[in-house]
């Protein structure tokens, strides 16, 4: 071989080598908590169901928002899948069991509306790539920084219309007691509304309130029972006709569960709280068939970010990172 | 054959060519060890370069090359069409495959010295195959527009960037603009679906040439008697057919039983992302890790390129025609030196990047 053609394929062979390596550095991935969900050929059936004796606890901190700020909490979380249906677990420590949510107390002459709220457990999964949600989570839908386009006092939503989350919204005073937790959906934030808004079908809860706002207008229907934490269920209510038969210090929900129905009532909730602390059990089908629901595919990978509600509003949350939620056959 | 005779026989010109043609392929022999059990790593590689344009031709008609769409049209067909998710693992699949079949293509003919003369140029464009397949995974990585494929192209653009004079050049050429956006996806893509692929079948082309006039590699130790011949047509045809049944077969089944991985969407905005070398560039990301500062061109280019440079030029230096590999046992023990040392480094840069923990 010649001696140009020697060094022309000297230097073609050095420069390409090179660029070989400069372009192959390669990336696997940064450290993200993933939540792995185990196959099960069946479902657990409660909270204390030895299957999930047998399932990994995922331990995910939480920072403080609001007031808030400056705290920590922890939630041990936990997933289960079958053919057709994901059930998570979680557990979490809350000294106090706060199912208030301003239920009227009567002081023997007049009702008033105690202060307290409700603990709570939120979910929020992708249903369509909320941009940078998977890197960021709730940062940029709930505690969106001023100046982004979605950034609007007091609401929360996504950008534009074709980013779309599912929030699961488990409420231990408003759905619980029913036996679910609230199903709804996030998307573009509104001019005046927020884009928060509840799946197709019913649910949520209604107020317990007369037309002069002085009152409770519903109580406990003859022959039924009260629901969980003595919460007065909508379906269980009745008009109150005579507000003699109460005596001071008598306590009635303001803020009535109402049965869920269609898309609203997907996600079933089962719970307990014992030993300061909550344990909660979420379940739904694996795909809905609703547009307003994500629909899991165990090939895939879901990125979704949780929040903690202790006897607080919105804003007055603990939040967790953005998390990875995985399938494991 | 004269137009006149052609036309008189019923046929145009151009058929009577492609008739010939196909007469001569009929015709042609070759050792029946061209493919076989024991010596298949060559017709492997054809047999996943052609899954690899296969499925990627598919993947091709749903993709749409610009940042955030690019993730979720490549979302769209793995996850929600039928089969997505096995032409697109057969295509994950089939890259990794075809880079452990290159190697041990190459050593294979290395130990059994089929570079020798007069195969070098056979060799020659076969080493060239280490340049070019790399670059069309390095190209494919930043499609999906994942968090992987970004962050490890902004990596390598910046390692572009840091090579005195021409750096900022290539980093602009192959980036369009400040920022790591659509024109960098659309350059990735247009090298990756047409420039690469065409300089592949050009070096397919060249090799298969140069095989058919140099000839297959013989036993080591010699032609002691003449080596059995079989028709190209249908024979070997048809055992490359198997070969590249097979590894569809298998590398359908396996994308099919391990989804393959889809990252997070790209975030520009995420510089806590931690790009991580893949296994087969933990070797030379050590090189560069032993050599810091100004010394760094030393583990990035010079003993990389001084080992491509010494692969290529192996029939040049070592041009006995002895090929019996005890007989050529310096070549050898040098070869056997270079791969215990890369593996000895993929070993310390796996351990540095996936067994010790995150600082």
């Amino acid at each position: 071989m010649p001696k140009r053609w020697q060094v022309a394929l000297f230097l073609g062979v050095l420069m390409g080598f090179t660029g070989l390596f400069i372009f192959s550095n390669g990336a696997v991935g940064a450290a993200k908590q993933t939540l792995t969900a185990v196959y099960s050929k069946t479902a657990p059936a409660g909270l204390d169901d030895p299957a999930w004796g047998k399932v990994k606890a995922l331990e995910v901190p939480f920072e403080g928002k609001e007031k808030f700020a400056g705290k920590k909490a922890a939630v041990s979380a936990k997933a289960v899948y079958t053919d057709s249906e994901i059930v998570f677990w979680f557990n979490w420590k809350d000294p106090t069991l706060s199912v208030t949510k301003e239920a009227w107390k009567f002081d023997g002459q007049n009702w008033a509306r105690q202060k307290g709220d409700e603990d709570r457990i939120s979910l929020l999964f992708e249903i369509n790539r909320i941009q940078n949600f998977a890197t960021k989570g709730c940062a940029v839908v709930c505690h969106v920084p001023a100046g982004a386009p979605n950034a609007k006092e007091g609401k929360f939503g996504t950008a534009t219309e074709a980013e779309k989350g599912d929030l699961w919204h488990w409420k231990a005073a408003r759905s619980d007691p029913a036996g679910y937790a609230d199903d709804g959906y996030l998307t573009k934030i509104g001019d005046t509304k927020g884009g928060r808004k509840p799946d197709a079908g019913k649910g949520g809860d209604k107020p317990n309130i007369t037309d002069d706002k002085t009152k409770p207008k519903y109580m406990l229907a003859p022959g039924k029972k009260l629901g969980k934490h003595n919460i007065l269920l909508a379906a269980d209510a009745v008009e109150i006709s005579d507000y003699t038969i109460f005596k001071a210090g008598d306590v009635i929900t303001y803020r009535m569960p109402v049965a869920a129905e269609g898309s609203f009532g997907d996600i079933k909730a089962v719970s307990r709280y014992g030993d300061g602390a909550w344990t909660v059990m979420l379940s739904r089908k694996l795909n809905t068939g609703n547009e307003d629901d994500v629909a899991f595919d165990p090939r895939k990978k879901y990125n979704f970010a949780m929040a903690l509600f202790d006897d607080s509003k919105d804003y007055d949350s603990y939040d967790s990172e953005v998390l990875s939620l995985e399938f494991k056959k | 054959m004269s137009e006149v005779q052609v036309h008189a026989a019923g046929q145009r010109p151009s058929a009577a060519a492609a008739g010939e043609g196909c007469g001569r392929l009929l015709r042609v022999r070759v050792p029946a060890e061209a493919i076989c059990w024991h010596r298949f790593f060559g017709a492997l590689q054809l047999a996943l370069i052609g899954l690899l344009f296969l499925t990627g031709v598919l993947m091709a008609l749903a993709y749409t090359p610009v940042p955030g769409t690019a993730y979720d049209s490549v979302d769209y067909f793995q996850f929600s069409l039928p089969f997505g998710d096995v032409v697109r693992g057969v295509h994950h699949y089939a890259w990794n495959l075809l880079l452990v079949v290159m190697g041990l293509h190459l050593l294979r003919a290395l130990v059994v010295g089929a570079y020798k003369a007069p195969r070098q140029p056979v060799w020659v464009s076969g080493v060239l195959f280490l340049l070019v397949i790399p670059l069309f995974i390095i190209t494919g990585d930043l499609l999906p527009w994942d968090q992987k494929g970004y962050w490890s192209t902004q990596v390598r653009f910046s390692i572009i960037a840091s090579v005195p004079l021409v750096g900022d050049f290539l980093v602009q050429l192959l980036r369009g603009g400040p920022l790591t956006g659509i024109v960098a996806l659309t350059r990735c893509y247009v090298l990756h679906i047409l420039l690469l692929p065409g300089v592949l079948l050009l070096l397919i082309g060249l090799h298969m040439y140069f095989l058919a006039t140099r000839g297959l590699s013989g036993p080591p130790a010699g032609e002691a008697a003449a080596r059995p011949q079989v028709p190209f047509l249908p024979t070997i045809a048809n055992r490359w057919l198997a070969v590249f049944l097979a590894s569809a077969i298998g590398l359908g089944l396996a994308a099919r039983l391990w989804t393959a991985p889809l990252g997070d969407p790209a975030d520009p905005t995420d510089s806590s992302f931690i790009p991580r070398p893949e296994w087969w560039v933990l070797a030379l990301n050590q090189l560069v890790a032993i050599f810091k500062g100004p010394f760094m061109v030393i583990g990035s280019a010079i003993i990389p390129g001084a080992l491509i440079f010494l692969l290529a030029a192996l029939p040049f230096l070592d041009r006995s025609p002895e090929r019996r590999p005890s007989k050529r046992r310096g070549v050898l023990l040098g070869a056997a030196v270079v791969l215990a040392a890369w593996a000895v480094l993929s070993v310390m840069g796996y351990v540095e990047h996936f067994v010790q923990p995150e600082p």
